[in-house]
């Protein structure tokens, strides 16, 4: 007989790492809360007939939050067969405020302690047999991450599902017990095990649970003439009753010697929270990363894959092969100035991306990118953004769409709209091979340019926060964000690793798929156009059909300083995939080629554009619209076609705003004449002061469209 | 006929060798688009919210 086990307990608990471990799974693990947002499902080792879903990580049944939203309902339609509550045992008391609430379903529950690990190693105890025995359900000790006792876990949870033993239910005080009690005799048309849950909930007063029940019932009276009488309001009453159960059995199951000490996570802390120095440090850990990544360890790998296996293995073996079976000039042609060039030029760039992505992994599973998010509150809240905003930018490193679907867990509508406006600005892994292409080629690899992409998108967001909470549309207070801060801990070698290599291969694949693709694409249509009044193989590129539709375009960016067609197409090409800039590139300016006087690809390159014009070109296309999967996501998670174009119209202004002023002020500073486009990028540049120091204007009326509300 | 067929048969090899990758790349794209799993760059075994795109495609 099939088995669902349902894993639920509170954030960053470590139920994605016991999800893994049980099936076998390679689901994304983050040391910081909220990184599951959707249950996930998947079958128990050696065992196909049991299901195991990962639910969010909650820290109430309350409906306040998108998680625990999602896993109430799961919980209380899917009707699991046992509940695996993995508890956190480093802070036992506040995990059993919702261990309380799972044990009122009226499903099966068994309980695993986590983290033992760490309990001991801080001189505290947990007494699992006197958790058992108050609890009145199964308890272990587990350590996720190391894998001890997780099978035990699940076979106790079978064992306990076919038993379809209930967990006794703890009482509250008796004048509550009462009101309950009364509740749940209204409740006739709910399944027995669910009307204490129930007759809890409506008690205080959750509108939402009372849409779920198909029938009408008057608790009103009960709930005020007992509130009346605790002097205190429904919620309260039962929060306050929870915690009085788990005092009283706290003491019991749990000795602490560590109290009032500090951790070494607290001790980290207070150096890289600290008011003053968090930022710096920040910007010197992301500094280092990028510099690293793009300037250092891995531009030794990119340039032995650029020169030597993709300049002379790869293309002379193809060439060996189609001379042998006699191929035709234009399909030679094809696959090496089209294919090899293009899908070579983004994949020279994997050896820089999977440092990036291993320094990346490292710091989101030792616990820093959560102290990120915390840094950030402190700068989004004085521009009226949360900190919640940033855990999607985070997500949007490695790519904007996940990034963008993260900001489904921000509440407050203005908030939301706004984070998925912003968050493509952060360099996502597609992004890379651009600044690697621009700081190799154009900068000969200056230490700067890299982290300064990085900053430039994190400047942009801040930029646009201020500037978009001070129209009418946005304007309003932050809402609170509350984190919990994980312990430091240790990145396993394994989880590194495979969080390094599920990214690269993502790229690879992408690589081999749509950019080849679009590279077929670019070389067929820059290399055929009107050849004396029919179509056919142009000798010069400028003279085909892509050549032309640039040519159209490029004047639209010639006040960026890279008015020519190659540019313009390739970022054109950018919208479908952000590697097919670099695609582009490679394929129009002859990756494979070398040129009569020696000069190579990158050389042809630096020879075309100036180190200003290159990085407005840098800028644009980090901060304009991202590709069609992420607009997609934007669409769907705006959920309307008016907002989706405000975004993308939004991005576009002002990643040419922040490319013009670049180009314009930069080659006005370094010795170039004043034009006319000189003083439009000064008017810009004033206007975006102007948005920046100008009160905040506060919406005191809400306008709404009448006819479009239901009567 | 014959003599052209042998004469460019290396290019017609490697033409349809070439037409076959592009038409399973197409397949291969249209098959992730319809179980969800369509242009993101980041993959969905490795992805915190891949559940949201599948999700979103059951609907």
């Amino acid at each position: 007989m099939s088995l669902t086990i349902a894993l639920a307990g509170n954030p960053n608990c470590g139920k994605t790492t016991l999800f893994n471990a049980l099936t076998g799974s390679n689901q994304f693990v983050g040391n910081w809360p909220g990184v599951t947002v959707e249950k996930k499902e998947g079958r128990l080792k050696g065992h196909k007939d049991i299901i195991i879903t990962d639910l969010p990580g909650i820290y109430s049944l309350s409906p306040y939050t998108l998680e625990e939203v999602v896993a109430r309902n799961y919980l209380l339609n899917a009707n699991p067969d046992a509940i695996l509550n993995i508890v956190d045992g480093t802070n036992l008391e506040r995990n059993l405020y919702l261990s309380t609430q799972l044990m009122e379903l009226g499903i099966p529950v068994v309980m695993a302690v986590n983290m033992m690990d760490i309990v001991e190693k801080k001189g505290d105890q947990v007494h699992i047999q006197e958790l058992e025995k108050n609890l009145g359900c199964p308890v272990l000790e587990i350590s996720a991450l190391k894998g001890t006792n997780v099978m035990k876990a699940a076979e106790k949870a079978i064992q306990v599902a076919h038993a379809k033993r209930s967990v006794p239910i703890h009482k509250f005080d008796a004048e509550v017990e009462e009101t309950l009690e009364q509740i749940e005799e209204q409740l006739t048309g709910v399944a027995k095990e669910q009307r204490r849950f129930f007759a809890i909930k409506l008690f205080e007063r959750d509108d939402k649970i009372g849409e779920q029940l198909s029938f009408s019932v008057d608790v009103e009276n009960l709930i005020t003439k007992l509130e009346d009488k605790m002097d205190d309001d429904s919620e309260s009453i039962i929060t306050n009753e929870r915690y009085t159960y788990i005092s009283s059995i706290i003491e019991k199951c749990c000795t602490r010697n560590s109290k009032g000490k500090l951790t070494v996570s607290d001790k980290i802390d207070q150096i890289v929270t600290n008011r003053f120095l968090a930022l710096p440090i920040f910007a010197v850990i992301m500094g280092f990363v990028y510099y690293i990544s793009i300037s250092t360890v891995g531009t030794m790998a990119t340039d032995w894959t650029n020169d030597v296996l993709f300049g002379e293995i790869v293309p002379n073996a193809v060439d060996n092969f189609l001379n042998a079976i006699n191929c035709a000039d234009w399909l030679a042609s094809l696959i090496q100035d089209g294919i090899i060039a293009g899908v070579g030029a983004v994949l020279g760039f994997v050896p820089q991306m999977l440092v990036l992505f291993f320094f990346l992994a490292i710091l989101e599973s030792c616990g820093y990118m959560a102290r990120i998010a915390f840094i950030m509150d402190r700068i989004f809240r004085k521009f009226g953004l949360s900190g919640k905003s940033f855990i999607p930018m985070l997500i949007g490193t490695g790519c904007g769409v996940p990034g963008v679907m993260a900001s489904r867990t921000i509440e407050n509508d203005r908030d939301r709209k706004m984070t998925i406006m912003t968050t493509t600005f952060i360099p996502c892994s597609a992004k890379l091979p651009i600044i690697a292409l621009i700081a190799g080629a154009l900068f000969q690899g200056a230490w700067w340019v890299a982290p300064s992409a990085y900053f430039v998108g994190v400047a942009a967001i801040i930029i646009s926060g201020i500037i978009l909470k001070k129209t009418q549309m946005f304007s309003g207070d932050p809402a609170p964000f509350v984190m919990e801060l994980p312990a430091y801990h240790m990145p396993t070698v394994s989880n590194v690793l495979r969080s390094m290599w599920e990214r690269g291969w993502s790229f690879i694949k992408k690589a081999g798929t749509i950019i080849l693709l679009s590279s077929i694409l670019v070389w067929f249509t820059s290399n055929v156009g009107i050849v004396d009044g029919h179509i056919g193989m142009v000798s010069d590129l400028s003279d085909g059909f892509l050549a032309k539709i640039g040519s159209g375009i490029a004047w639209i960016f010639a006040p960026l300083g890279w008015g020519d067609w190659k540019a313009a197409v390739a970022a054109l090409t950018g919208l479908v995939a952000k590697e097919n800039v670099v695609q582009t590139f490679g394929v129009l300016f002859g990756f494979l080629e070398v040129a009569e006087d020696g000069q190579d690809y990158w050389g042809t390159l630096a020879s075309s554009y100036t180190p200003l014009a290159a990085y407005s070109f840098l800028v644009f296309n980090l901060l304009c619209a991202p590709c069609f999967a992420a607009i997609g996501a934007i669409r769907r998670e705006m959920n309307n076609g008016k907002w989706t174009w405000f975004a993308i119209g939004y991005q576009c202004v002002f990643a040419y705003a922040v490319s013009l002023c670049i180009y314009q002020i930069g080659t006005l500073m370094t010795g170039g004449g004043f034009g006319v486009f000189t003083a439009v990028a000064f008017a810009v540049l004033a206007f975006i002061i102007y948005m920046l120091v100008r009160p905040y204007k506060q919406a005191h009326t809400l306008r709404v469209n009448i006819k479009s509300v239901k009567s | 006929m014959i003599a052209w067929f042998i004469g460019n048969s290396g290019t017609i090899f490697v033409s349809i060798v070439l037409l076959l990758l592009v038409f399973f790349i197409i397949r291969h794209m249209i098959k992730e688009r319809k179980s969800g799993k369509g242009g993101c760059g980041s993959g969905c075994s490795g992805c915190a919210n891949s559940g949201m795109c599948h999700g979103h495609n059951h609907s």
